[in-house]
Formats: structure tokens, sequence, C-alpha cells
């Protein structure tokens, strides 16, 4: 590893595939990146490059007939892919905790906010009755909901969006995880309580220390929130860098594209807009070679023949044989 | 009004009643019900493409289906003046989701062909054949694809069908419902590409409604902000990013996170999004609102021009082009 720290989580050669008819069709290809403790670790692909079922990989919430195939996953020294079902539940919610897109679904609608918060620090703390409830007020406190005695009766129905964003939040946190992984959590709010929710994971990240793995298509919320990045494209790593470099001077033709695809104005306030030609591969339809080739203006022979390997570099490593110069990027 | 006008709309408001007994109804009670849109006036001219930007609940969707038609307005009016020629102009619109606004049993040359049908653009099977290959071409998609259905298409693809169909209308006017909302970056890239070349070759004027604020930079003339059903604010693109006079305006910009990496601050705006069944009294946007002072929380504000042509509603002349120098800024984590 390049890194001199021990990752706290290590994903190598992560590999689902799923059954169609008998028909293995794969959906993510060899993944391999690692978290470091205390770090912010963005992943950002277009829907369908497979940033969330990277993120159900690890905890082993695939859904059938999704299925891990190969690689290792190893957190704090353990290997998660080795574990039983029944000890995979303990990771879950314990040292990992998960918050889904969408906070409506994500909460049981028949039991107050309270009553669930409680239940998930009973399960992985066993602390007492009484402690158990000081520690869901305390994180209801903490993600900020106003009342917490008040709320802690409530149903998730009687709060908004982000109160309920907010509540996921923290039962995600509740039981001291080491690792958060974030699927893009705040996809269905809007602008304003997007900031809000950005800004308190960010509070929780400082105060806790907790590494996160933060699952967007959003580069503007990478950009903010992010240590390092990893590019997803059709299921594969296109590249992984600190995020300041991967802005500011991509090596992947597709990071740099998927960057001058998004509207945002520039620092003149001057507005343009390249698209990339064509769409993502489909599953199953992934076209030999880089899988980004046909809609590449880089591309070569070699590109249409074979896979390009991850090349690393100090902090960084990118899956393409003709990369672009740091000074035109 | 001037020659150059192409759609007015004068204070127009649209209220969603809840299901009332027959009695309340019969005594026409005015009180109840969501006021989705509230007292909005607006001119559109020929050529142009307005934006409206707003977060859920302010009322834009239903403004949109308000102009288009496909609902009448509880009060105030909206109409087209008639152009050189007397003729009413033609509209079309293009909805959010690619999916669920074509008929999947349906092949996309009859998809493409029932606006040329029902208005009678083209006579004979060949010719009307013809066109509909035509539109294929210029949106992107070849003829080939006339003879497949919907599901065989990815999201941006099905997008390209829908604007393909708007055009098969021949439409004078263009109503766009957050086009591109359902879109990757790099299909959205695509298909406001294609928007705005078709834009300029066919001289549209259109009505372009998103969340996205870089959206519709890109893609507005003019843009009008709308909050809780009210336009708050209404300017030129350049002036409403360069110098927003309405605060929810500023703030609104300041929220969107931008690509910088240097400069990792967040800008939330305080509190949250009020229910818009129930409404602040006086300006609406006083709960959320870092200049809010006693005359905000009683009195509406007044509608006021600007130099430019403009309009914005809010007691103070604020200068707002400098982002984020806001007193009490800090209050952010009551939402």
């Amino acid at each position: 590893m390049i890194n001199a720290a021990t990752p706290l989580l290590d994903v190598r050669d992560l590999t689902v595939t799923i059954n169609r008819d008998g028909r293995l069709v794969t959906a993510l290809d060899k993944v391999s990146f690692f978290v470091n403790p205390g770090e912010v670790l963005g992943i950002v692909g277009e829907s369908g490059a497979g940033k969330s079922i990277t993120g159900a990989a690890i905890i082993d919430l695939l859904v059938p007939p999704l299925k891990r195939t190969g690689g290792t996953i190893t957190l704090a020294g353990e290997r998660l892919d080795q574990l039983s079902p029944k000890a995979m539940r303990g990771v879950r919610g314990g040292k990992i905790g998960f918050v889904f897109q969408d906070p409506m679904t994500s909460l049981n609608p028949v039991i107050t906010i309270g009553q669930q918060l409680c239940d998930t620090i009973q399960a992985h703390l066993r602390l007492g009755g009484s402690l158990t409830k000081k520690r869901a007020l305390d994180w209801l406190d903490r993600v900020g909901l106003p009342n917490p005695d008040v709320q802690f009766k409530r149903y998730p129905h009687q709060l908004s969006g982000g109160m309920r964003q907010r509540v996921v939040i923290a039962l995600a946190l509740c039981a001291d995880p080491a690792l958060v992984i974030a699927d893009e959590p705040t996809t269905a709010l809007d602008v304003s309580v997007q900031a809000h929710i950005l800004e308190l994971l960010r509070d929780l990240h400082r105060e806790s220390n907790v590494s996160m793995m933060l699952i967007t298509h959003d580069l503007g919320v990478i950009a903010k929130m992010a240590d390092r990045v990893a590019v997803l494209y059709a299921g594969r790593v296109a590249e992984i860098g600190p995020a300041g470099e991967l802005f500011n001077a991509p090596k992947h033709p597709y990071t740099r594209g998927l960057i001058r695809a998004t509207p945002m104005p520039s620092a003149t306030g001057e507005m343009r807009l390249d698209q990339i030609p064509g769409a993502m591969p489909g599953l199953g339809a992934v076209p030999p070679g880089c899988a980004f080739n046909p809609r590449c203006f880089r591309a070569e022979g070699d590109c249409r023949a074979t896979i390009p390997p991850l090349y690393h570099e100090e902090s960084s490593a990118f899956s393409c044989f003709h990369p672009l110069e740091r000074v035109t990027a | 009004m001037s020659a150059s006008d192409f759609l007015i709309l004068n204070h127009v408001s649209k209220v969603y009643r809840r299901n009332q007994s027959l009695l309340k109804r019969l005594k026409k009670n005015e009180s109840g019900g969501t006021k989705a849109v509230s007292d909005v006036s607006l001119t559109v001219r020929h050529g142009e493409t307005m934006g409206l930007v707003g977060e859920s609940g302010c009322g834009k969707s239903t403004l949109a289906r308000l102009v288009s038609g496909l609902m009448a307005p509880t009060s105030g009016e909206i109409s087209f003046p008639p152009n050189a020629s007397g003729n009413k102009p033609r509209l079309q619109m293009i909805f959010q989701d690619p999916y669920s606004s074509l008929n999947g049993r349906w092949t996309i040359e009859d998809i493409i062909a029932e606006p040329i049908r029902v208005h009678k653009l083209r006579q004979g099977r060949a010719a009307i054949r013809a066109r509909v290959d035509q539109l294929l071409v210029q949106v992107g998609l070849s003829a080939a694809d006339a003879e497949k259905y919907p599901q065989e298409f990815s999201g941006g693809q099905r997008q390209r069908i829908c604007i393909a169909r708007a055009l098969a209308g021949e439409p004078d006017f263009l109503v766009l419902d957050e086009p591109t909302s359902a879109l990757d970056v790099s299909v959205q890239a695509q298909i406001l590409n294609l928007l705005r070349d078709l834009q300029k070759n066919l001289h549209l004027t259109s009505l372009f409604i998103t969340h996205n604020l870089s959206v519709v930079r890109i893609m507005a003339d003019r843009i009008g902000v709308m909050y809780l059903g009210e336009l708050v604010e209404e300017a030129t693109s350049d002036e409403l990013f360069h110098k927003p006079r309405h605060p929810y305006t500023r703030l609104l910009i300041d929220a969107a996170p931008d690509m910088d990496t240097s400069d990792r601050s967040l800008h939330p705006i305080a509190g949250e999004l009020p229910n818009p069944a129930f409404p602040p009294s006086g300006c609406r946007f006083h709960t959320r609102c870092p200049f809010a002072q006693d005359i905000c929380r009683n009195t509406s504000p007044p509608q006021k021009a600007t130099e430019s042509g403009g309009m914005f509603r809010c007691h103070f002349d604020l200068d707002l082009s400098n982002a984020t120098v806001f007193p009490q800024a800090a209050q952010a984590r009551t939402a």
C-alpha cells in the first residue's frame, strides 16, 4: 500500500455479479480502494456506475440477483467478507453506520423515532434502559432536533424531510461506528436543507473523527465534503485522488468530462457546458478494453483492446493509457 | 403592454382546495385550501427564455400547468396577445420524467406523429413519416429509431424523443418542467446543449422551470425566483446572479455547493421551508431571512421595480452583490 497509515477500510478487487437467466453479468469489476481513519472518501459517478452497489456490498446488503463473487473487504484488520451472516448483523449499525438516500423509507413508519434509536443503541451497546434513553435523547439533540423530549415520541411522518434525515444520521452514528457509509444523503432534499445536512455531517465527523464514505452523483457535494475522491465508471474505478488534485488537475478523461459537463459558474462567472458524447454502457454491455473508450476523445487502439490497469502515483491512481497532462487540465 | 409581449400573467393565483362538503361548496367558502400560486404577474417576451427557479412546494410546476392550460387559475388571467397574423400561438410541454411521459405501447413513430396528425400539419402517411424522420435526426437520434418502442431507449434518449414530440407540433412556445432533473450530468449537458441549439435555430419562446440555479443560468435570458407561491424576484440572468435584490435569491445562490475545493464553507439557509398550506404572515420569507425586522412579520412587502426592468418583493433596498455578509448567519442550526 502506498499510504503509510494503515487504512481503516481496505477493499480489494471487489467484484459483484448479477445472474440474469443463468448468464453472469459483472456489475462491479475488481474495485479497489481504501479509507483512512478519520477520512472522508467521496465516491462519485453517474447512475449505473456501481456506487450504491459498492456501499451495499461492503455491509453485505446486496439484493439478489446481485451477488459478491470476489475480492476482500477488511475493516480494522477484520475480514468482513468472511463473516457469518449473524456476525455481519453486529457490524451493520454497530461498526458501520449507514445513511440511505430516502429518509422516509429508511425509518419504520409505525414506531416512534425515539424507540427506533433506543432499539439500535440497545442492540449494539447493551446499556441499561435509562442510559439508553439518555443516549437517544442526547443524539436527537446532537443532530439538531429542537425539544428532544417532544421529538422522542413522534413518528417519522410528523417530521419534515430534513428532520427525518437528521434522525437517520443519528441512527447511523448512535452506536459509535468506526465508519459511516452515506449513500446520496442529500439527494432527496432541497438545496437549502441540503446545506444543513452536509454541515451536520461535517460537524459530527469532526467531533467523533469517524471515517466516512460519501456516495453521491453531485460533484459540488464531493468538492465541499471529501478528502479523497474515487470516480467510478461502469463498475470500475476510473480515478482516485485527493479532492483538490482531482478537481483541478484530473488525469482520467472521464473525470474531466464529468467536471466540465456539470453546469457550474467558473471563477469568472462565465458558464460553460461541455457534453460527453454517448451514454454510460448498461450492465452487460460494457465494451472491451477501457469501458470509457467509445466516448473518449483520447481513445486509441490499445484502449479498445485491453482494460487499463490502475496506475498508482504518490497519492492518486488512475486507470487510463493516455492520461491527461497535469498542465492541460 | 408592448408589441413584443408574448405571454402575460396578470395577478394569477391558484388555490388547491381540500375536499369540502357540499354545503361548504355551495356557500362558496373562500377559506381553506393551499394557495400554490399567489398573485404572480409576469411577462414573457417574443423569442426569450424565461426561467423559473424555486425549491419544492414553491408553485413552479403549478404555474407551468396554468400557463399550458392544463388547469385554470383560481383568479387572475393568463393571456397570449395575438401576433401579427392574428393566430393564437401553439404550445407544447416537455415534462420531467421521460419514463412516465411516453406511452410504452406506442412506437416512436406513433408518438411523434400524434401532434402532426392532431394539428393536421402534414397530409398523407409518407409525408408524416418523412417529418418524423426529420425530427428524429434533428434531436440527435436516427430515422431507424422510429420503429422501436420507448423501453428500448435510455433516459437521455427518451428525453430526446419527448423533445421531438414537442417540436412535431411546430410550437411557438415551449413549457419545460424540469426537463433534465431525472438525467445524469453528462446526459443533462447533452440535452441542455440540444435545447439551446433548438431554441436558437427555431426562434422559440419558452418557459424553463427547474430547481437548479446553474441550469437556469445557462438556459434563460430572464429568471424569476419563486418562494411559497410568490414570485419574489425577477431579473435578467446576468443581473440576478451579480446583483440579486431579494435575500432569498442571494441565499439560494450561495446554498448550492460549487466545485471550488479551496473554499469548503457551506451556506445553509436558516430554518426550513414552511408548509405551503400555511405560509407565514407578512413577507413569506421572514422566518428564514437574516434581515427580517418587525415590518416583515406584519406587512406583506410591495412589488418594487428595478431600473433594468426587473422586480423584487422586499421592504428594503439591500446591496447583496457580495456573498455572505449576513448578520446572525450563525443561527443555521435551527432547521
